[in-house]
């Protein structure tokens, strides 16, 4: 009799014991071959800085003119200047380093641009000692969801980002299919 | 006698607050020139001591009187699918895939949709001066199935924007208009330089080929090109004939 009931009791709470079984957050998703994200710290990837040596142009952006520098974003990764003081020896002289920006406009000697969801306002009087006069995070919401690297730029699988985190780039890795780009 | 002098003084008086006011409207001209100008596919522009950024739902509109402390002092929900924005004079243009939308800046802290002309789905960057707005049209795939080419809107009646002309043409995207003429970049096609002194007939004059053209922006006598190679500079002292300075490669 003992015994019965004791496998009673085991029956009736062995319904229990399967709904605690472990969930793999991602056992719902294939492995395969595909684009993992590289995060950063999001306070080194907002950190902005300037120097005077050209960058590669791999994803241009919009462009901007005041007085005799042209500017043109590295959508993603940052601004690109141009001296045009002589506009036929017009030439690159380095890269303002602001990640997550794709928009620029520039009054007296500010320059205004967004970094991820953050609105930002930059001294560019001296470029070489350039400073950020004010960041006002959160100041376009859109934007911490829709920004350059949050997708690779290949098309296929790759692992969903971590919307609290900061994407900078992405590699080739195992990883869960989550998320697919066409 | 006395009443003349009174007269006198009222004169002297209205000249002073006469003066005062033009002084004020010079050093409002100046203040704008303080800022520069950006390409026809910018997301972000400021007008006075106000900055203006669309994403893809909303216009932003931030106070930057205080450069250390920008306020935003208002939101306002456009459309689906915002690709641009333009400012002249007190409107701000704003391009979205669906139409284009005319904001008057009346109120700098919050921007009023005063007009709006629909058209088939597309991407389509705007510039415009007081009476005219140039819109390009881009139909493909990716854009929409408009039919490509340029779209020229008397908007005189700011609260009724009327489609007056359209110019077929292959590929259009950027664009940029100075005095009379609009230059046009068509991506393969070329850069195509219109004269628009009767906005209703824009006569095409000339076409700059030999890259991809993407972008353009018309700065006092000079051209600046953003290219799929990188950046193009020309010559614009005569206008209708661009003449090739500089290319500055990727």
């Amino acid at each position: 009799m003992k015994v019965i009931m004791i496998v009673f009791v085991f029956f009736t709470f062995s319904s229990c014991w399967t709904k605690v079984k472990p969930v793999y957050p991602n056992n719902n998703y294939q492995r395969v071959w595909g684009n993992k994200p590289i995060y950063d710290v999001t306070a080194n990837a907002k950190l902005i800085s300037y120097h005077n040596t050209a960058e590669p142009v791999l994803m241009p952006g919009n462009i901007y003119v005041k007085d005799n520098f042209i500017y043109q974003l590295e959508t993603g990764k940052g601004i690109h200047v141009i001296d045009n003081s002589i506009p036929s020896q017009a030439h690159r002289v380095g890269f303002i380093t602001v990640n997550g920006s794709s928009q620029i406009s520039i009054k007296n000697n500010l320059l205004y641009t967004n970094s991820y969801d953050d609105l930002v306002v930059i001294d560019i009087s001296n470029l070489n000692s350039l400073t950020e006069v004010k960041r006002v995070p959160g100041a376009f919401p859109e934007g911490r969801f829709n920004y350059y690297y949050i997708e690779p730029i290949e098309s296929g699988y790759y692992e969903c980002p971590n919307y609290d985190s900061v994407v900078v780039g992405w590699r080739k890795d195992s990883i869960w299919a989550s998320c697919y780009k066409n | 006698m006395n009443s003349l002098v009174k007269q006198l003084f009222a004169f002297l008086i209205l000249v002073l607050v006469i003066s005062s006011c033009s002084k004020d409207g010079t050093e409002k001209a100046n203040a704008t020139s303080s800022t520069g100008k950006g390409g026809s596919l910018s997301k972000f522009t400021i007008v006075g001591n106000f900055l203006y950024a669309v994403d893809n739902h909303y216009l932003y509109s931030y106070d930057i009187s205080n450069p250390s402390n920008p306020v935003r002092t208002n939101t306002s929900e456009i459309n689906f699918d915002i690709e641009t924005i333009y400012p002249f004079n007190n409107r701000l243009f704003i391009g979205t895939r669906t139409g284009l939308y005319i904001y008057s800046l009346d109120i700098p802290a919050t921007p009023v949709k005063v007009g709006e002309a629909q058209h088939a789905r597309s991407c389509d960057p705007v510039v415009a001066n007081d009476s005219i707005a140039f819109v390009t049209l881009k139909g493909n795939s990716f854009c929409g199935p408009a039919e490509s080419g340029l779209y020229v809107h008397d908007i005189r009646n700011i609260f009724q924007p009327l489609l007056i002309k359209t110019v077929a043409m292959a590929n259009p995207e950027g664009l940029g208009l100075q005095g009379s003429y609009l230059y046009i970049c068509c991506n393969n096609e070329g850069l195509k330089v219109f004269d628009v002194s009767v906005p209703a007939n824009p006569v095409e004059v000339k076409t700059v080929t030999g890259s991809y053209f993407k972008d353009v922006i018309p700065y006092g006598n000079q051209l600046i090109c953003y290219v799929s190679t990188g950046i193009n500079l020309y010559d614009i002292s005569n206008p209708s004939d661009p003449v090739l300075v500089k290319q500055i490669n990727n």
